[in-house]
């Protein structure tokens, strides 16, 4: 018998002994594990069976089998908004995450060695303070200041010559996707940069020492040193926007409702508008059932590929 | 036998048990009355709400036992959430609720509303509301409005109109237009001397449906606006009504008779420009009346219907309706009776609303009657024509988004009718 297979086999005797000393602690998982049943598991089966039916939401609902699903692959509406998705995520994830990795490293790295902590901190917050303002309370006020006749942006456009620059922001169709881009990316910036600051905190300062021995520069400790090392945190945070996007709902429904006409239409108020305002619940649910695919999809695929990254590692 | 008569005798002492008890109820002092009345409505500052807001206080006076509980709701909210509500265990006892097939209909015929035929025959409700007003308190089986059941009551009539600014008016020597042609020669001379002509809230949506179905009422006759609100008989979203309207709102939104950018600015916003004068006109509907009666202090304004025409986008207002699960029906209908009295509808005339109960001997401001003569008008010649988004659940979501294309020009008039003939007539099949 070999060495590994003795210390496998003592493994198993381990987890055998203390998987029953722990049995007790079975007990305090019923609590989570009911909520999780009546939150997340019933409504997700319950939205995929309502899928495949037709429903006004009162009486009872027929089946249809996979009617809603070929329904959808040729509803113009539908495409635009998994396409309109598509876009935000692409925006909404790279800019704020770029952006935070910069300033992150700028704040960490220049702010805190020459003004100090306090200094360091008031930035942080700052950049960190609209995530704490309700979306729908952001939403309102982005709406005032892109009003086109007396918003703050054209007002402050004309004032300093820029009257041709002027736009009916969210009532163009050219402008009003990038205008809800601008605000949730100004909403998401706070979150990346915290998270990286943390990660900063956490890298051990001798192997900057060794990099400095070595003559490397700032630019080149942050490019080689630094994104390397808070890689993990990277994919946490692009991850979590990547969700975090698909799920737009708020932002849409507060300021221009999917309009003009579909220039802002996303999966989750195209949903809202079929189960509760058309009565179409049916379909609906067949487009909350595809973006729950979708996300659970991009989710599995990313933390795939962070543990390859980290097996490698 | 005697088993037989012991059966009837308890019925019998029953029956007179509860013949004994309604009486006690019936003859007991309304004062003496507890419970809980649950009022909702969506009107806030305007004639409405000065109006059922008298009521309330009425009805407090009335039940000094009783708990009022009133609640303001949003149009939108209850729009999208109507049916939530009423299908949940919260409903309140009386409520404000939208009229037409989409709202009310659909409500009535998934059995969701009190049916109130019998209680509105004896309280005098349907002589006071008459035939013409009935019309969307009715809804058959499938929901369609004008026969059936009575589910709702109104108190009130609504049209949509052109507010002016007739100090603007004067200034660039225009007059109250009496064509259509006249019409489009105003806007020109204001979009000429770099003025918007018309106030339009396009981010907020429904506003666009107005101004747009108002021209396509231009061509249409009674017989289109049964068949397309009835769903019945052929309605030809490319025949010559449907495609003169989209086709004069493409054109009046390339001509800069709405203000360019008013895809981007909300309703509250679009009223706030005529207000403040930026705008000569507004077109938007009676409910607005009570704000402009309070808001406008610096220049003299009037009303007109957009001239040319027989048909008039308007009803009968909003209705209440009793919840089929609201728990206490009986101080509902006695609310409900309360606002169709004289007193609650004097008050909504005085504060600028189209009261059906009035005494309009008692008003003195020209504004609210020549609101009231204008509305006259448009009954007696049968032009009171609905509003586009009544027909289908939810066709606002359809109307809304095809509209603003139209406006952007990303769609032709044709391409527009399509796309909202289709919905039109899936619901049409589905009903079959």
């Amino acid at each position: 018998m070999t060495h590994k297979d003795y210390s496998h086999n003592t493994k198993i005797a381990t987890l055998k002994a203390s998987s029953s000393l722990n049995k007790g602690y079975m007990v305090f998982l019923i609590p989570g594990v009911l909520l999780f049943l009546l939150i997340i598991v019933f409504p997700l089966l319950a939205n995929i069976g309502l899928s495949f039916t037709k429903w006004s939401g009162v009486g009872t609902p027929v089946w249809v089998g996979f009617t809603n699903y070929m329904k959808a692959i040729r509803d113009s509406y539908f495409l635009t908004s998994f396409k309109n998705a598509l876009l935000l995520v692409i925006t909404v994830t790279t800019i704020p995450t770029l952006i935070g990795l910069l300033l992150a490293g700028f704040i960490f790295e220049y702010i805190l060695d020459k003004f100090g902590r306090g200094i360091a901190i008031f930035f942080r917050v700052g950049f960190y303070l609209p995530q704490i303002v309700p979306i729908v309370v952001v939403g309102i006020v982005w709406r005032w200041m892109l009003q086109p006749n007396w918003g703050v942006l054209n007002w402050s456009l004309k004032a300093v010559g820029l009257d041709t620059l002027t736009r009916s922001w969210l009532g163009d169709t050219s402008t009003a996707l990038p205008s809800i881009m601008m605000m949730m990316i100004w909403f998401q910036i706070g979150y990346p940069l915290v998270i990286f600051i943390a990660a900063l905190q956490r890298i051990d300062p001798v192997v900057y020492d060794a990099a400095d021995l070595d003559g490397a520069s700032r630019l080149q400790r942050y490019f080689y040193i630094t994104i390397p090392l808070i890689r993990p945190e990277i994919f946490v945070v692009v991850l979590t926007t990547i969700i975090y996007t698909l799920k737009t709902f708020a932002q849409v429904y507060v300021t221009t409702k999917g309009g003009p006409g579909r220039a802002t239409i996303v999966p989750s108020y195209f949903s809202y508008q079929n189960f509760f305002i058309r009565s179409r619940v049916g379909y609906g649910a067949t487009i909350t059932t595809v973006l729950t695919i979708i996300i659970g999809l991009v989710a599995i695929g990313f933390i795939r590929m962070q543990i390859k990254q980290e097996q490698e590692g | 036998m005697l088993k037989k008569m012991t059966i009837i005798l308890m019925l019998v002492g029953i029956m007179l048990v509860g013949i004994f008890v309604n009486a006690e109820i019936a003859f007991a002092e309304k004062s003496d009355v507890v419970g809980t009345l649950k009022i909702w409505d969506m009107e806030v500052d305007n004639a409405f709400s000065a109006s059922w807001g008298f009521a309330r206080e009425e009805f407090k006076a009335m039940y000094p036992n009783v708990t009022v509980q009133y609640e303001l709701k949003t149009f939108e909210q209850m729009q999208e959430m109507g049916k939530m509500i009423l299908s949940s265990d919260e409903v309140p006892d009386v409520m404000q609720c939208n009229k037409g097939n989409a709202t009310a209909g659909m409500y009535a015929s998934e059995g969701l509303l009190t049916d109130l035929t019998a209680e509105a025959e004896a309280r005098g409700w349907a002589d006071i509301m008459g035939s013409s007003f009935q019309t969307t308190c009715r809804y058959n089986n499938q929901g369609i409005m004008g026969s059936g059941n009575l589910y709702g009551v109104t108190n009130y009539g609504e049209f949509v109109m052109v507010y002016y600014n007739k100090d603007m008016f004067e200034q660039y020597g225009v007059e109250v237009p009496t064509s259509m042609a006249e019409f489009e020669a105003v806007c020109d001379k204001f979009v000429v001397a770099g003025i918007a002509p018309i106030s339009l809230g396009g981010l907020t949506g429904w506003p666009i449906d107005h101004a747009w179905y108002e021209l396509v009422l231009y061509k249409a006759d009674r017989d289109l606006i049964n068949n397309y609100q009835l769903l019945q008989g052929d309605v030809d979203f490319q025949g010559t009504a449907y495609t003169f309207g989209a086709e004069k709102f493409a054109e009046y939104a390339t001509k800069g008779y709405f203000d360019p950018k008013a895809m981007g600015v909300s309703y509250d916003d679009a009223n706030g420009a005529f207000v403040q004068g930026k705008t000569p006109m507004n077109i938007t509907g009676s409910w607005w009346y009570g704000s402009a009666l309070t808001g406008i202090t610096d220049y003299d304004w009037g009303i007109f219907l957009l001239p040319g025409k027989n048909l008039y986008e308007g009803s009968g207002g909003d209705l209440w309706v009793v919840p089929e699960k609201a728990k206490n029906k009986d101080l509902a209908y006695e609310f409900i009776d309360l606002t169709m009295q004289k007193e609650a509808q004097t008050v909504m005339a005085n504060a600028g609303g189209i009261p059906i109960n009035a005494d309009l001997t008692q008003i003195t401001d020209p504004h609210v009657l020549d609101l009231n003569r204008v509305f006259s008008s448009i009954v007696q010649k049968d032009g009171l024509a609905f509003y586009p988004d009544w027909p289908v659940p939810g066709y606002n979501e359809v109307l809304i988004p095809s509209l603003q294309e139209l406006f952007a020009g990303t769609v032709t008039p044709e391409e527009f009718n399509n796309a909202i003939s289709i919905p039109y007539n899936e619901y049409k099949e589905s009903l079959k």
